[in-house]
């Protein structure tokens, strides 16, 4: 590569991170500030005793599983699109299999800065169309909620996610079907002798990724690749 | 007490806050795009990238509509948007709200109930709750893809360090191996978790639970299949950048039909 271009990138990717942290804490600092605002406009304030009571009886399970989230997804989105990703939210159900997708069609690899513009892009366009779609449908609200909540369609969006990792199944097990099979079938059996997990199914994909990366490092020592 | 939450004022915060974000994600995009740009990659990939993303991520944005419908009723719509447009994640957010609920003494969460102090209480447990994954990016995304890129050029064949197209050889980098591994085993969790709630769902194999999840994901990788089908072998490239959302429509119209 061309020393222009690593030092362009070089300021690109130092950018990225100055920009990547005003902005998080800046939405941090207006999303806590928000509840108060609201409450001095409502006229009471948050009750700070009940919300310490809440944060220890739901709070701890979802720092635990930000933890997790953040190790897990943030090589997947790289610099840019991790910032942005961990903004905005929607993580497992659209921004993470949008940026693989979108990897998929440019076919950039990991670790290289067209894979960090790839994604960047991708989590910025997907980010935008929902900030649009939830804008349209809370301007439409009156006349969309018949719609929307009809019981006809309720199938359908009750739907979505398996619908989702059914079309990126194939796109994923394709690669190598066998190795594919063991994961698939060890979490189908725990989840079959032990239903109560399918309630913990987003803490579940730890294991059952760490099995799956387990078995094809096997493969990559012997074969170079999947 | 609704007609409050959904007062003027209160749209306003909201709205600003979305509004921040948005232009956010204006910068992040311009910024990539110019990037890209500037080290040679091609205009055409990088629009292919956005219009994939854009359609893939149409369908389930509507999904998250739906999830500011259910909130709105107890909370007002203003909180909801704001709350699903920024960090939040459709399965988490319905549940927090419930347990902040029960925090403030609410039986459960409606609007009957609701009082100023529940809903800005209710609001700012939203908010810690979720905030997490912010607050490590903010201290640690740097030092941890650093780190993760350190490792590569320790361990792995020079090609995936160095990073440039030209003279990355067949062999994958275990990178991305990885990468494809770990997705893999999420979709195993998640498929698995549809198989265990058919077979166990409602009693260890009873086999009573719902079927409909298991038939929608695979409708939606047969059609899958086929637009992969269409695009590497017809030459349809075009169409890889519906491939995800088309199955999905298709899945979630055979959900209505079941």
């Amino acid at each position: 590569m061309e020393d222009k271009e690593n030092k362009y990138l070089e300021k690109y990717s130092k950018n990225t991170h100055v920009i990547g942290r005003i902005v998080s804490a800046a939405t941090l600092i207006m999303l806590v500030g928000a509840p108060f605002l609201i409450g001095s406009i409502l006229g009471a304030a948050p009750n700070l005793s009940a919300v310490a009571m809440g944060f220890i009886s739901v709070g701890l399970i979802w720092t635990i599983s930000s933890v997790v989230e953040f190790l897990v997804y943030t090589p997947m989105l790289g610099s840019g699109g991790g910032y942005l990703a961990f903004i905005t939210g929607n993580l497992i159900n659209m921004k993470i299999p949008c940026a693989m997708n979108a990897r998929e069609i440019a076919q950039t690899k990991s670790g290289t800065p067209e894979n960090e513009i790839i994604s960047t892009l991708s989590i910025a366009a997907s980010s935008l169309t929902t900030i649009v779609v939830l804008a349209l449908g809370v301007l439409m609200l009156v006349p969309l909620q018949p719609i929307l909540q009809s019981e006809a369609l309720q199938p359908a969006f009750a739907n979505v996610v398996p619908a989702l990792f059914g079309a990126m199944a194939y796109q994923y097990f394709r690669k190598n079907i066998r190795l594919a099979m063991i994961p698939l079938a060890i979490m189908s059996l725990l989840f079959v002798f032990v239903p109560s997990l399918i309630s913990q199914t987003s803490i579940m994909i730890i294991p059952s990724g760490a099995l799956t990366i387990g078995l094809a490092y096997l493969i990559y020592k012997k074969k170079g690749s999947l | 007490m609704l007609s409050q939450l959904n007062s003027a004022p209160l749209y306003l915060i909201c709205g600003i806050i979305i509004l921040f974000v948005a232009i956010v994600c204006v910068i992040f995009l311009v910024r990539a795009y110019k990037a890209g740009i500037a080290i040679g990659m091609d205009k055409a990939k990088l629009k292919r990238t956005i219009t994939s993303s854009v359609t893939f991520s149409i369908l389930p944005s509507v999904g998250i509509l739906l999830g500011v419908i259910a909130l709105s009723g107890s909370l007002g719509t203003p909180w909801p948007w704001l709350r699903l447009s920024v960090i939040g994640a459709l399965h988490y957010e319905t549940q927090v709200a419930q347990a902040a609920a029960e925090q403030v003494g609410l039986t459960s969460l409606s609007a009957a109930e609701m009082t100023p102090e529940a809903f800005s209480t209710i609001a700012l447990l939203m908010s810690i709750c979720i905030m997490w994954g912010m607050i490590l990016s903010f201290f640690f995304n740097k030092a941890y893809l650093k780190k993760l890129s350190g490792k590569k050029t320790e361990n792995d064949s020079p090609e995936v360090s160095e990073g440039t197209d030209e003279n990355s050889g067949k062999k994958q980098g275990f990178g991305d191996v990885a990468m494809v591994a770990m997705f893999i085993g999420l979709v195993s969790a998640y498929i698995g978790s549809y198989i265990g709630g058919f077979v166990s769902g409602e009693g260890l194999f009873t086999f009573k639970g719902d079927l409909t999840p298991i038939i929608v994901a695979l409708v939606s990788g047969l059609v899958m299949s086929l637009f992969i089908y269409l695009s590497e072998k017809k030459q349809m490239v075009w169409l890889e950048s519906f491939s995800i959302a088309g199955s999905m429509l298709i899945g979630m119209l055979t959900a209505i039909i079941l």
